[in-house]
């Protein structure tokens, strides 16, 4: 084998073939090399992730709605489903994620949206700023709303309101209806889903007496419900009331969409745009909550004499403002500038730090709310309270950024609420009722109404279901007493012709949003984004696809997750969705891009 | 209806299958004998089936690893590409086209096929390759089944894929689990939502076709059978929007790569060559 010498003469070949080529053909080399240098404009691009139709039959018809009209928009879409667990992963904690759409239980106070989009929170966990939104002027009125009140609160709302509508970091698709079925017996005026709720459940006598022995009996379906009851995660907890039941807080607040002891006076509902004044907060653990305003604000707890957790250890103040100082930090000042949860940190944020909750005795706290002003502070004692002797040690680092109280499954829950984690397995879950607990105790103060004949039944058993169909079947079945997941409007049918059986629905102020990342190239633009938020007929989807159960934002405010009682319909250009009954205007859409800078080639929208 | 009432139905009807075909196909004679002398039967195949076994309590115990490692860790979900491919591809997508057929007869036979029908398709080759005078090809079967596991499981974590009904409720319907809601309880303890690319139910079902035609002679009868199981079983996947065409697509090519590799080496060939 003669080697070297051939291939360098080949080498030598080649070159001078090409150097002959590339001189002969300067004309196409040009070309060539601009080709190379600017890869031209691409298309738009981007993914939806929802969970699948299994998970959430609605939320995946309206992705499927969304992705025809942005696609004809000349856009390249991708839909992911992707398991519920999993979508909060990639959209909470770790931002990967360009549109997602989900079912988001609703908003309580107008301070919601502190969390939701205060740029502090731009690089944490969470459901602190997913949409990692950064506006200088929504954080100047984020702040301001939360020191003011009355009127001038009012005002700086809409002002916000407004400024969001234009900037339009998330948009709600409609208010979908409680819906869900019972036995005739049991007196549910909606298909439960607070803790307060369950609670006025269990306080209330069933119809025919001695029908009924054991557990309220709650129907849920999902998949790996159970598999985590951690309080402060979000990947999953998605049992509806379960963690705020076995962990108490402070107060609770009243519910707007319940009728009966546990809801709001109000004439109409349901309403999240009316700020809930602090003194109609239920008191839960505290049996006194006093508000001084003169000045700075700020609030003297006074907690129940004799609480305990259901382990036996007593519980006192200290854990209280070991709870607020958990979630500021779970690794409790170990890790560099703290590890806050994922969970209640907008809410956390409503003290200046945490370390000025003063613990007065075993009894009673301090807290100063500084500025703020009383009916956002209030929703900040509405959070769940932790044992310290168990979450303590959690402080401990795991992983880089993470501590133990943000990985553990906290299989066992031990709490201080009315009913004990008992067990659980893959086809229940029961809750007992705690015999000695303060609250029952009759010498006890200031005891909440909704209390009045608690419990009827022995504790509260969550019968989880695979899919809505075996949900149905056994609540069809008498199994189930009262169904508690969001029954899809298609499935109404099936509860209609069993007698000992009563459909449930009722407006709620949960929503069906789609988010956006404003750290996607295209996504960044606040003019894309609303846009793309008129890219769906609101109207349409609730006629067609929620059978009427469901209710369309039609203000500013409704737009944003706040809806009105009296639903004042003034059609809203903002929302405006360019094409009738559901069919796009492919021109119209086209125009409203042009408009905005962008351009078009065969149909495609370029970058 | 819990867990246990519809594993307690599904063994029932299979194994009321099983009889009669054994019976008819088989034949009592063969039976018999086969059952006199188990023994040498049993040992002839142990490696095989110590090889599938081993497969499957992999997967059965690795379940939660496989799940992180596949969302976590890979994170490549291939459901919109494969829904794209199908658009590009085809006017209308294969699975709406069949479901235009649809009607509760033809669900319920789908349904039918899907769950028992795949269970007995199975199971019956194993009865039937075991009466054989040799277990050639009981262990041809065997070696097939654990490629086809050990391949598809691959894929299952490499791949994040929903099905059909789970991508769009709109285009496409769940009829299995609208029409038999408790099927899931049992689907669920073998599957996650996401193993869907390949068809594991297309390339073991197909294998057993391929595995018949080529012992035609023996059994001229499973032929047909298994062939009219195994296409209505490729069919029921799309039908009733769990697979799409491109799962299919795909679990047939396992399946004939599985056959390939069963008919050309045995388990003590693959053990010579390695050691």
């Amino acid at each position: 084998m003669t080697r070297g010498a051939p291939p360098l003469t080949r080498r030598h070949l080649l070159a001078g073939a090409g150097g002959l080529g590339v001189s002969a053909l300067a004309g196409c080399a040009e070309r060539f090399w601009s080709r190379a240098e600017n890869n031209g404009p691409d298309q738009v691009s981007l993914t939806i992730k929802t969970v699948p139709a299994d998970d959430d039959a609605m939320a995946s018809m309206i992705v499927s709605r969304f992705r025809e009209n942005v696609e004809a928009a000349g856009i390249d879409v991708s839909p992911e489903p992707i398991t519920e667990s999993e979508l909060y992963r990639d959209v909470l904690l770790e931002g990967e994620y360009d549109v997602f759409v989900i079912r988001y239980p609703g908003f309580d106070e107008f301070d919601d949206l502190y969390g939701l989009l205060h740029s502090q929170f731009v690089s944490e966990g969470g459901w602190q700023n997913p949409f990692h939104f950064s506006s200088v002027t929504a954080d100047d009125l984020l702040e301001q709303q939360r020191t003011e009140s009355g009127e001038t609160r009012r005002e700086t709302l809409a002002e916000l309101f407004e400024y969001l509508a234009e900037t339009t970091p998330f948009t709600v698709v409609a208010y979908p209806d409680r819906i869900g079925g019972t036995r005739q017996s049991i007196d549910a005026p909606a298909p439960p889903q607070r803790a307060i709720e369950f609670i006025d459940l269990l306080s209330t006598a069933p119809a025919a007496a001695g029908d009924r022995d054991g557990p309220l009996t709650v129907g849920i379906y999902g998949d790996g419900l159970t598999d985590r009851l951690n309080p402060i995660a979000v990947d999953r907890n998605r049992v509806p009331g379960l963690l705020d039941l076995v962990y108490a807080p402070l107060v609770r607040r009243p519910s707007e969409s319940w009728e009966g002891a546990a809801g709001v006076a109000s004439a109409h509902s349901p309403s999240n745009a009316e700020p809930v004044p602090p003194e109609e907060y239920v008191p839960w653990l505290a049996d006194d909550v006093r508000w001084d305003d003169t000045g700075r604000l700020s609030a003297t707890v006074s907690l129940r004499p004799g609480l305990t957790w259901h382990d036996g250890e007593p519980l006192d103040a200290d854990d209280v403002a070991f709870t607020f100082r958990l979630l500021a930090d779970t690794s409790l000042g170990t890790a560099d500038s703290g590890i806050p949860a994922p969970r209640y940190r907008g809410r956390q944020t409503l003290v200046d730090t945490p370390d000025q909750i003063e613990v007065v005795d075993g009894l009673t706290l301090e807290i100063p709310f500084g500025t703020t002003t009383a009916p956002a502070a209030a929703q900040f004692l509405t959070v769940p309270i932790l044992p310290e002797h168990i979450w303590e040690p959690r402080s401990e680092l795991v992983a880089e950024r993470q501590t133990r109280a943000l990985t553990t499954n906290n299989d066992a829950p031990v709490g201080s609420g009315l009913l004990e984690f008992s067990e659980a397995g893959p086809e229940e879950l029961v809750l007992e009722p705690v015999a000695d607990h303060v609250l029952r105790d009759s010498v006890s103060t200031n005891v909440p109404a909704v209390l009045d004949g608690f419990p009827q039944f022995e504790g509260l058993r969550y019968n989880l279901s695979p899919n809505v169909g075996t949900m149905v079947d056994a609540l069809l079945a008498g199994d189930v007493d009262v169904t508690a997941s969001p029954l899809p409007p298609e499935q109404i049918e099936s509860l209609a012709d069993d007698n000992a059986i009563s459909l449930l629905t009722a407006p709620s102020t949960s929503m069906y949003l789609i988010g956006y990342n404003t750290h996607h190239p295209e996504l960044g633009n606040p003019n894309v984004r609303r846009i793309l938020s008129r890219l769906i007929d609101r109207e349409y989807i609730v006629s067609e696809l929620f059978d009427g159960l469901a209710t369309a934002p039609t203000t500013q405010e409704s737009l944003l997750g706040y809806r009105d009682g009296d639903d004042r319909s003034e059609p809203l250009s903002l929302a405006g969705f360019p094409g009738t009954d559901g069919e796009l205007d492919v021109e119209r859409v086209r125009r409203l891009f042009d408009e905005i800078g962008y351009r078009y080639e065969d149909g495609v929208l370029l970058r | 209806m819990a867990l246990a009432s519809v594993v307690l139905q599904l063994a029932l009807v299979v194994a009321t299958m099983l009889v009669t075909a054994a019976l008819v196909v088989i034949g009592p004679r063969r039976l018999v004998t086969a059952l006199l002398d188990v023994r040498w039967r049993l040992e002839m195949c142990l490696l095989p089936v110590a090889a599938l076994a081993l497969v499957l309590f992999l997967r059965w115990s690795t379940v939660d690893i496989a799940v992180r490692i596949e969302h976590r860790v890979l994170g490549n979900n291939i459901t919109p590409q494969l829904f794209e491919l199908e658009q590009l591809l085809f006017p209308v997508n294969p699975v709406a086209v069949l479901q235009t057929f649809q009607s509760p007869e033809l669900t319920s036979f789908f349904a039918f096929v899907y769950i028992y029908g795949y269970a007995f398709l199975l199971l019956f080759p194993i009865v039937a390759y075991f009466a054989l005078e040799t277990m050639d090809d009981l262990s041809t079967l065997l070696l097939a089944f654990t490629v086809n596991y050990t391949i598809g499981l691959a894929c299952y974590v490499l791949f994040i894929a929903y099905g059909p009904r789970n991508f769009d409720p709109l285009l496409f319907e769940g009829l299995l689990y609208d029409g038999f809601p408790q099927m899931r309880r049992l689907t669920n303890q073998v599957n996650q939502s996401t193993n869907v690319f390949p068809s594991l139910h297309t390339s073991l079902s197909m294998t057993v076709f391929f595995l018949a035609w080529l012992t035609r002679e023996k059994y001229p009868l499973w032929v047909p059978v298994s062939g009219v199981l195994a296409i209505s079983i490729a069919v029921a996947t799309m039908y009733l929007g769990i697979h799409w065409f491109s799962d299919v697509v795909a679990g047939t090519v396992l399946a004939l790569i599985s056959v390939y590799i069963g008919r050309s080496y045995s388990i003590r060939d693959l053990r010579r060559s390695i050691g």
